[in-house]
Formats: structure tokens, sequence, C-alpha cells
């Protein structure tokens, strides 16, 4: 889960020497702020000299604004580690979001996607955060460390010993600190997602009265969050004893060293320069390690793991090369395929066999849930079966060139660009060509109504049959030889997806029509009646005799009143 | 903002005991944290003297070290476990008032804005408590610094004062330029989420063509813009926060300045140059204070985000159990927002379409018949029992609905079926599937009936089958089909059909139709128009009327 990190650190060691560069002028006060009180003092005011404490103090004032320039270039020097990092983790949650869907046909909701933005948001946030303390920390140490040396070394004895105590508490607080504040951003974000839940489901809870019922859940929710934030409170509140003995302990231990170091040549100036030292850098120094790692490090953490988690899930199927297999022809043959989506489900599809040859048109004609997009899944390699051989054109359908077929499902892609990249997205085609498609399957209303090809369009501008339409004249534009039509035309009236499948029935090659209307039976040539018990095939008289539930449709059906076809 | 007040002051009230010790140890710790820098002077000057009572500071020193650290932990403590106990409360109190008002909340406030109201609004109006301590303890060492300044040198103070306006400006300057970077940079991010959305909305299609690749980089196009406006805001906020940063520092090298030359004059000692030079850094603090004040400010808007809410009146139940009887619904002289003068009986057992152009009241109906809404005016009783005096109980066994969308919550699919009701037996939810036509894809789900709703997703036809199985499994005597069947293809919803003629024959039928044929096979139909009832007789002798066959050409898309 360290990769990110890893990578964004290590991939360009020049942002590092720079980070680096500008970070010692920014801790350039942490380095001369003991030392340029405790002059001005005990040379310059107390010596009755203020000139020369005037220059000790102008060093100081020099030091700092160094320091903000320091600052600044250190603030741009994180955000080039944290932004590619950033970038990183965005084309992984693409990236996986696509694969997971892509895989398993169902991805994750726009609900999931804002959230796995925000996630990211959360983490790179957090890995500056993270950089810029611990960073920070390291060079102020070191720098307070040679200003107290270059003062009076003895110091060191005092300071020192208290200092690492304090930072050794912290570290060992800082697995149970992690754990605590680990469960509060969960439960933080377990509140939110049930209350959301309640919000959206509102009217359904009052309809069946389950108020009191979805309370109780809520309420189990809430105080189980309460009770986090209030063990989160108790060990955030112990780390105030790290930094009181990490902070606080080294000003005692000078003060009271103070009558030793005066006989070791000290003056008062360098007694207030080394409480300087100790005040204004290294205690806010710890307190910011405390604060960093303690909050930031752990969201870093959980962020992460949240971002990297969809790398657990089922990688592309394996041995599916697109680049091997090009069939002889597109017929269709299954060999007692068996497919269940779990190893405890009841298999959607089982021991089907099935021979479709080659220019074949077949309407497949079922219940919705049955198995139908199951097949057309099948059949285009998507799924594996179980059990059992599917071959295109005598090739596995996995291993099948995606351009040797292809599926336009119910849910139609139309992606931001122009009209024409949606067109062309599955083979390019010459002007003409891409006329015809869009004349042939009824889009050159919709061509006109944009302004041309050229116009920029998106899917919330499109109606859901208008973006069938489109889905289809690209698939027609398409060299595939075996098209499967799975509902792609549900949003359109009968006499515009009338026309869409006689489109395709006179381009030629291998039709499978998931109907969506019984219309769509009515112009195949042969029709696959799935029930749920039994995988019939046949021509329309032959099913009306044999499938009991093609007759029932058939005879509901009745041609004087369309509405019966109307969804 | 009165109910806003009153509502913080009841959060307050609700911090608990825990309250009590942040005031207290707020308290004890401000006034330490003003004396320390003090103390410490007078503690250095009487040791570089070597004064006889350099002990004795050592030791005050000691003690206020000890005691400022001891206020820091109890009050982090306590001011984490007050907020906790009253955002909690505030939140329960808030869930239980929405379930109460029920479907009306979202009238007046979207779900993202409820949603936002009893998370984050809660939240911050729990931290009411803790805020209006802390900010104003606060108020002790950075007002005492300043004074404690102007004892050791007004001008000090002066300078002082200059640098905090200072501070402000740049602040302000911040934030106007800050917004304006936001804007396109949520724009940028937008974009990437919007393609990603429809990437996989379009996910089937990317699979078949194996275009994935493509899709990721068209998804990513955005992410040049994206940095490009992520620097602008880091650059804009290293310069705000640079320029915020330099401004106590050189107060405080101004301070030691003046302060060295009268060291030098004789008039400040060590000790005093050093507490001179802690009170700036302490007196800067009052930005921090005003933060709280601000803050304060905050959780009162937001105690008025959720007054608001529990400004709308939830819905009473009675406590009387419902008689025996066949499932009569009687509407007597019901008028609502939208529906008026509504006077019918559907007589137990029957089935009774629902038909009407669309915005004519179909969907009111069907709320008001099992008292999903209650109406202005008039009564709707089943058996006799107006809705009103039912309990919980009795509505929840006696009445079932189903939507053209409905929201399935419950954690299983089981638990969805079964929702509000008290330990269902699987036998009644599997039963109200297989009459749903749910019980073949649920069986193949990978875990059943157990299998969790988010690992389920599902496509709109069959959510409405699990919402149907849902109304199946509550309606014992009435069931209203709102729109209930709409993404059901012709098979399916045939099959329900059937099961709604047959097994379910029985229960009462409330059903919102949209086809001819629905109306057909039911045995009454309310034929509304413009908000009333036009005619209530049967599908066949409406259908002479042109009017009446118009509203179902009308309704085909």
């Amino acid at each position: 889960m360290n990769r990110p990190v890893r990578r964004a650190l290590r991939s360009d060691p020049y942002r590092l020497v720079r980070l680096g560069a500008w970070s010692v002028a920014e801790t350039a006060p942490a380095l001369v702020i003991g030392l340029a009180i405790a002059r001005a003092i005990d040379e310059g005011f107390a010596a009755g000299r203020p000139g020369v404490g005037f220059a000790w103090l102008a060093v100081l004032g020099g030091a700092w604004l160094v320091a903000a320039v320091g600052a600044r270039q250190v603030v741009m020097a994180v955000a080039a580690i944290v932004e590619p990092f950033r970038e990183d983790l965005l084309a992984h949650v693409v990236e996986g979001a696509l694969q997971r869907s892509t895989t398993s046909g169902r991805g994750p909701g726009t609900g999931a996607v804002a959230r796995s933005n925000l996630q990211v948001e959360l983490a790179r946030d957090a890995f500056a955060s993270v950089i810029t303390v611990v960073r920070s920390f390291v060079f102020t140490v070191v720098s307070v460390m040679l200003g107290l040396t270059t003062l009076i070394p003895e110091v060191l004895v005092l300071v020192l010993p208290p200092f690492v105590v304090g930072l050794g508490l912290f570290l060992l607080s800082l697995p149970a600190l992690a754990r605590r504040q680990r469960a509060f951003i969960m439960a933080d974000e377990h509140t939110a997602e049930s209350l959301t839940d309640m919000v959206g489901g509102l009217r359904d809870i009052t309809a069946c009265r389950a108020e009191d019922r979805v309370a109780a859940t809520v309420g189990l929710q809430v105080a189980e969050q309460a009770r986090v934030t209030r063990s989160l409170a108790r060990v955030t509140a112990l780390r105030t004893v790290s930094l009181a003995v990490g902070g606080w302990l080294p000003v005692l231990l000078v003060l009271a060293g103070t009558p030793w170091l005066i006989s070791r040549g000290a003056g008062a100036g360098v007694i207030l320069g080394a409480l300087a030292y100790i005040t204004q850098s290294l205690a806010p120094a710890l307190g910011n390690l405390v604060e960093g790692l303690g909050i930031s490090g752990v969201r870093l953490r959980v962020s992460l793991n949240r971002i990297l988690h969809s790398e657990d899930l089922p990688r592309r199927p394996a041995g599916r090369s697109p680049s091997k297999g090009t069939s002889r022809g597109a017929g269709v043959e299954l060999r007692g395929v068996t497919f269940a989506y779990g190893p405890h489900a009841e298999p959607v599809i089982d021991d089907l066999h099935l021979s479709v040859p080659e220019g074949d048109h077949i309407a497949v004609v079922g219940p919705s849930g049955i198995g139908k997009s199951t097949l057309a899944a099948l059949v285009t390699g998507m799924l594996r079966p179980h059990s059992g051989q599917i071959l295109v054109g005598g090739v596995p359908a996995e291993e099948l060139h995606p351009a040797g077929r292809t599926l336009i499902p119910q849910e139609a892609y139309v992606f931001r660009g122009s009209l024409m990249e949606n067109l062309t997205y599955l083979a390019q085609a010459p002007a003409a060509a891409v006329d015809g498609a869009v004349a042939a399957v009824g889009l050159t209303a919709l061509v006109t109504r944009l302004g041309g090809y050229s116009a920029e369009i998106h899917s919330g501008m499109l109606s859901p049959g208008e973006r069938q339409l489109i889905a289809l004249a690209r698939a027609y534009l398409a060299p595939a030889r075996l098209v499967i039509l799975d509902e792609a035309t549900c949003h359109l009236d009968p006499a515009a997806e009338a026309r869409a499948e006689e489109a395709f029935i006179r381009r030629g090659g291998t039709l499978l029509v998931i109907a969506h209307r019984l219309t769509s039976a009515l112009r195949a040539r042969r029709i696959l009646v799935m029930d749920g018990t039994s995988v019939r095939l046949g021509g329309h008289e032959e099913m009306l005799a044999v499938s009991p539930l093609y007759a029932d449709l058939v005879g509901r059906w009745n041609p004087s009143n369309t509405q019966e076809l109307v969804p | 903002m009165r109910t806003a007040d009153r509502l913080v002051v009841q959060t307050v009230r609700r911090g608990g005991p825990w309250l009590g010790v942040l005031a207290v140890t707020s308290v004890i710790g401000a006034f330490a944290e003003l004396a320390l820098p003090l103390v410490l002077g007078r503690t250095v000057d009487s040791l570089v003297a070597a004064g006889p009572e350099g002990g004795s500071w050592l030791g005050a020193c000691a003690a206020i070290v000890i005691l400022a650290v001891l206020c820091d932990t109890l009050g982090v403590w306590a001011s984490g476990s007050s907020s906790a106990q009253a955002s909690a409360w505030l939140r329960n109190r808030i869930a239980r008032h929405v379930l109460g008002v029920g479907q009306a909340m979202t009238r007046r406030f979207s779900e993202g804005d409820l949603a936002t109201r009893m998370g984050v609004n809660a939240e911050e109006a729990g931290r009411a408590p803790e805020s209006i301590v802390t900010g104003a303890t606060l108020i002790i060492p950075t007002a005492g610094s300043i004074v404690a300044l102007t004892l050791i040198d007004f001008w000090l103070t002066l300078t002082l004062v200059v640098g905090l306006v200072l501070i402000a400006l740049v602040l302000r300057a911040f934030l106007q330029v800050s917004t304006s970077i936001a804007g396109d940079y949520q724009e940028a991010q937008s974009d990437i989420a919007a393609r990603l959305v429809d990437a996989l909305a379009g996910a089937r299609t990317i699979a078949v063509a194996g275009t994935a690749d493509q899709e990721r980089a068209r998804v990513l196009t955005a992410l040049p813009r994206l940095r490009l406006h992520a620097m602008e805001m880091w650059r804009a906020n290293a310069r705000a926060g640079v320029q915020a940063g330099i401004v106590v520092p050189l107060l405080e090298v101004a301070v030691l300045a003046v302060g060295g030359l009268r060291l030098a004059a004789g008039d400040l000692t060590v000790g005093e140059l050093y507490s001179a030079a802690r009170y700036v850094v302490l007196g800067a603090g009052l930005g921090a204070a005003l933060g709280y004040v601000n803050r304060l400010a905050r959780a009162r808007a937001a105690a008025g985000r959720i007054t608001e809410l529990i400004a709308e009146r939830p819905r009473a139940y009675g406590g009387q159990p419902l008689p025996a009887g066949p499932g009569t619904l009687e509407l007597r002289g019901v008028s609502a927002d939208g529906l008026a003068d509504v006077d019918l009986v559907v007589p137990g057992g029957y089935a009774v379409a629902v038909v009407g152009r669309s915005g004519t009241g179909k969907s009111l109906l069907a709320a008001l018949a099992g008292r999903l809404v209650d109406p202005l005016r008039g009564t709707v009783s089943l058996d006799g029992v107006p809705l009103p005096r039912l309990s919980p109980e009795a509505l929840r066994h006696a009445v079932g609905y189903a939507f053209e969308r409905p929201a399935l919550i419950g954690g299983t699919i089981a638990g969805a079926i079964g929702l509000g009701l008290d330990r269902p037996d699987p036998e009644t939810v599997r039963a109200a599937a297989r009459a749903a036509c749910a019980d073949t894809f649920v069986r193949r789900l990978p875990l059943g009936y157990d299998t969790p709703l988010d690992e389920a997703p599902m496509s709109g036809g069959e959510r409405q089958r699990i919402g149907l199985a849902r109304a199946f499994a509550h309606g014992e005597r009435l069931l209203i089909l709102d729109d209930a069947t709409s993404s059901l293809d012709t098979v399916t919803e045939r099959q329900v059909g059937r099961a709604l003629a047959g097994e379910l024959h029985g229960r009462t039928r409330l059903i919102v139709a949209h086809r001819a044929a629905t109306a057909a096979a039911a045995d009454r139909v309310i034929w509304l128009d413009g908000g009333r009832v036009r005619a209530y007789d049967s599908h066949h002798a409406l259908w002479r009327d042109p009017c009446y066959r118009a509203v179902f050409q009308a309704g085909a898309p």
C-alpha cells in the first residue's frame, strides 16, 4: 500500500533535493534565533552597545525573511511531489472502476465515484501535510542542535535527553492513536452513509412503518461514532504528556541548570537564547509532528487503503489475447454451457446447446432476469462458462478479436466528444459510410438537430432513445460479422425499433436480438425462448406449438391494440 | 434565530458534566498560560542575579507548567467527549424527527441537503458548547498578554495591534483569490468525475469493444488542467501563509529591538524582555480567539439549519388495532394539495385501477389511500377505522406500498422485503418474492436472499420486483401499486399481473396504471382529471368515452 508514496518520492530525486535545499532556508530562524538573541543582549544591549544589538536583531529579522522565501518554495516543492502522487491515485481509481465494471458488468455508481474522488483529495492533502511536518521536524531539530552547540554546548545535556524521551513517548503512543483515529474516520463515514440511505428511503420507510426500526439502526451507528470519538479524545489527551516531556521539561531543566551554565561562562542572553531555541523552535516542531503524524499520517493510510482496495478485485480474465482469434465466419456454437454468478448461486444457464449458423437472425424471448443478457455476455466472451464451450466462427468466444463481434447493450454509451468521434468509436469510416449508417438506423433527424457531425455532445443532452440511435449507428459502421442487440432499442418507439432492426437485417452477418417487445421476435427467422425451466429454439409456428410461455405471449398480443406493445 | 439559540442552549446542556470539566480546566489553563512568561522572566532574572529566591521562582515555574499541561490534557479529553455527546444527541433527535415527518421532508429539502444538515451541521452545532468555552477562555491569555505588554511598554502594544490588522488584511485577500481558483479547480475535477460516470454507464460497450485503455485516457483528459489549477491554489496558499507567518516573528524582532533599547537604558530587565517577547506571540493568538467566535457563529448557523428541519410537524399515530374486515377503503370528502373532493368506496377485495394524464394526482391519491400523506380535509378509512387512529403496527401489516422506483433499505435482500416487520419468517419473504417474480433472480445472487443490498446491484426491473415483494409481504389487506410495474418487460408484467389476480386475489388492490390492459383487468377504474375524480366505473363502460381512450394514447411515449 505504500507503493504510490514510494513512487512519488523516488520518481524524481531532483524534487527531493530542491525540497531539501529550500528546507534549509525555511529553518534558518531555528538555527540563528537563540544565537542572535543571546549576542544581541550579552554583547549589545546589556553591554551598552545598542548598535551591536540591532545588528544581531537584523540578522534574526533577515533569517525570518529568508525563511519566508524558503517556506514559499517549500510549499511549491511539496506540491511538485504530491500533485503527481494525486494523478497517480486518480489514474488508479479510474482504471480500477473501469476494470471492475467492464469485467463484472457491474460498476460502482455515481456515489462511489464521488467517494473515491474525495478519498484521492484527502490522501493528497494528508500526504502533503505528512511531508511538510516530518521534513520540518528533521530540519528544525538539526538546526536547533547546531545552534545550541554554537551557543553553549553544555546545554545539550539539559535539552536533548527529555526531548528524546518525549519523542519516544509519542512514537510509542502512535499505534494506539492511529487505531483510534482510523476507527473515528470509519465511524464518521458509516454514519454519513446510513444517514444518506435513510434520507433516500424516507417514503419507503413510512410506507413500511419502519420509522422506529430505522431510527434504532441509525441510533446504533450514531452511538458507535460517539463512543469512538470519546475514545479518540482520551488518547489524544494523553499525547499532551509527550509534548510536556519533550517541550516543557527542557525549559525547566535549562532554568534549573542556569547557575551551572553561568558558572561555565554563559550570560543572561545565553539563557534567553537557549529558552528561545526550545520554546520558539523545538517545542512547536514536536507539536506539529505529533499533530501531523497522529492525524494526517493516519488519514493518509486510511485513504490509501480505500483507494488501493480495488486491487483485490479480479483482474481481467486471463488468456483473453484478442490478437490471436481471427474467426472463420460468424456462426455461434454453444456446447453444454453452464454458468452461475457464484459457487452457491443457482446456475443461470444450465447445460445449454445451441447452434446458430452464419447469417442467421435469432430473437431471444423470456422474462427479465432469466439470463438473456448473461447469454449475450457469454457469446461475446465477457463471461466465461463454468463448463462447456462457446465458439464464434470456430474460435473460443473469449479469444475472438473484439472487432469480430459487437454488442449494443440497453444502456447506450455516449461520451463527451464530437458526434463523429462517438459514431466512429468502434471503427474509422469514410464520410459516405457514416452517412449511410445514419440514414439506415434513422439518426438523420438528430444529426440535423445537433448541427452536423462536428457537434460536441454529452449524454445529458440526449434522450435515452437518441443515445440508443447513436450506439446503433456506431455498431452498424463496425466491421463485426456478429451483432448482438441486447434490448438495444428499448427506448425507441415501435416504428423506430422496426426501422433499426431492419437496418441490421439488411446489413448482413449473424444477428442476435434480445427482445424487449414481442414484435422483435416476429421479425426474426428463429426464436429462442427462455422461460426459466428450459431453453427452446425454433420458428414462430413451432414455438407456438411447443412453448406455453410463447403461445401465451402471442395470444395476449393483439395487433389491433398497439398499447400492449408500449411499455 | 431565537429557536436556533434555544437549540444551542439545549445542546450545551447535553454536553453533560464534561462541559463543566472543560470550563474549569480552560479557565485555569488560560491563567496558567498568561502567568507563565512573567514567571519565567522573573525566574531568569533571579537565577542570573543568583538571588536567594531563585529556587522558589523555579518551583513556581514547574508548578505552573504542570498545571497548564494537566489542564490541557483534561481539556482535550473533555472537549472531545462533550462534543461527541452533544452531536450524538442532536443526530438522534433529528433522525427521529425526520423519520417522523417522512417524505414531506424531501419536498422542502433536497436529499443531499438533508444528509448534510444531519451530518456536518449536527457536528458543527455539537461543537457549540466547546466553542463557547474555548473561545471565551482564549480571551484571557490573549487580552491578558496585551495588558501585560502595555504594562511593560505602551509602544510595544501599538506595534502588536498594527501587526494584527496586517494579518487580517492578508487573510481576507487570500479568501478572495482562492474562491475563483477553487471554482476552476472544481470544474476540472468534476469533468473527470463526469467522464468516469459516463464510461461506467457504458461499461458493457467498452468491455465488448476492448477499449478500456482508450477510455482511461479519455476520462483523464482534464488531468493537466487539474494540475495547473491545483498548482495555482498551492501558490496562493503559499503566498498567504508566508505573508501571515512572517508578521508575528517580525513583530517579535521589533519588540526585542525596542525592549533592547530600554534594557540598555536600564529600564527593563533581561527577564522582562523575555516576557515581552513571549507576550507578543501570545497576544497574536487573538486571531485564533476570533477564529473561535467564527466557529461559534458557524455552530449557531448550523443550529439554525437544524431548527428548520425540526419546524416540520411529524405525523402522529393512533393506538387502535384494525378490526377484522375485507379491506374496504373509504375516502370521504378528501382534499389535498393537488386533489379535491374525492368521495368513493373501494369494496374489500376489489382491484381498482387509477388512471389519468400525468400530473392529475394519481400518485397523490395512492399516497392518501395508505396514509403516506394525510389529507388537508376529509377522512380516509380502512374497514371503518380512520387511518390516523390506527397504530403503526396495524398499518404496517394491513397496507403494502410498491413504487416505480423503490428505495431498498434493510441490509440484505430478505431484510429489504421484510423491512419493519418483526422477525419476518423466511417463507413469508420467499412467498412474497415468488408472487413478485423475484424469487428466481434472487436465488441466483451469490448469497441468495442473504446477499447484502450493496453487493447486489440490480436493474430497474429487478428493483421494482423486490419493491413489489416488499408490498406483498406487508399489505395483508390493502395493496397500493404506484406505477410499480413500469420497468418490467411484457413477460414479467404478465406474470405479476397473474399473481395479483390469483394468490393475492383476496386483498384490496389500488393500482396506478398507464396501460389500458391493466385498467381492463381491474374490477373498477378511478379516472382522475384535473385533480378531481372524473368517473369511477368499469373500464368497459368508460371505454366508450373518447376522452377516456385518449388518456391511454397520450400516455404512450
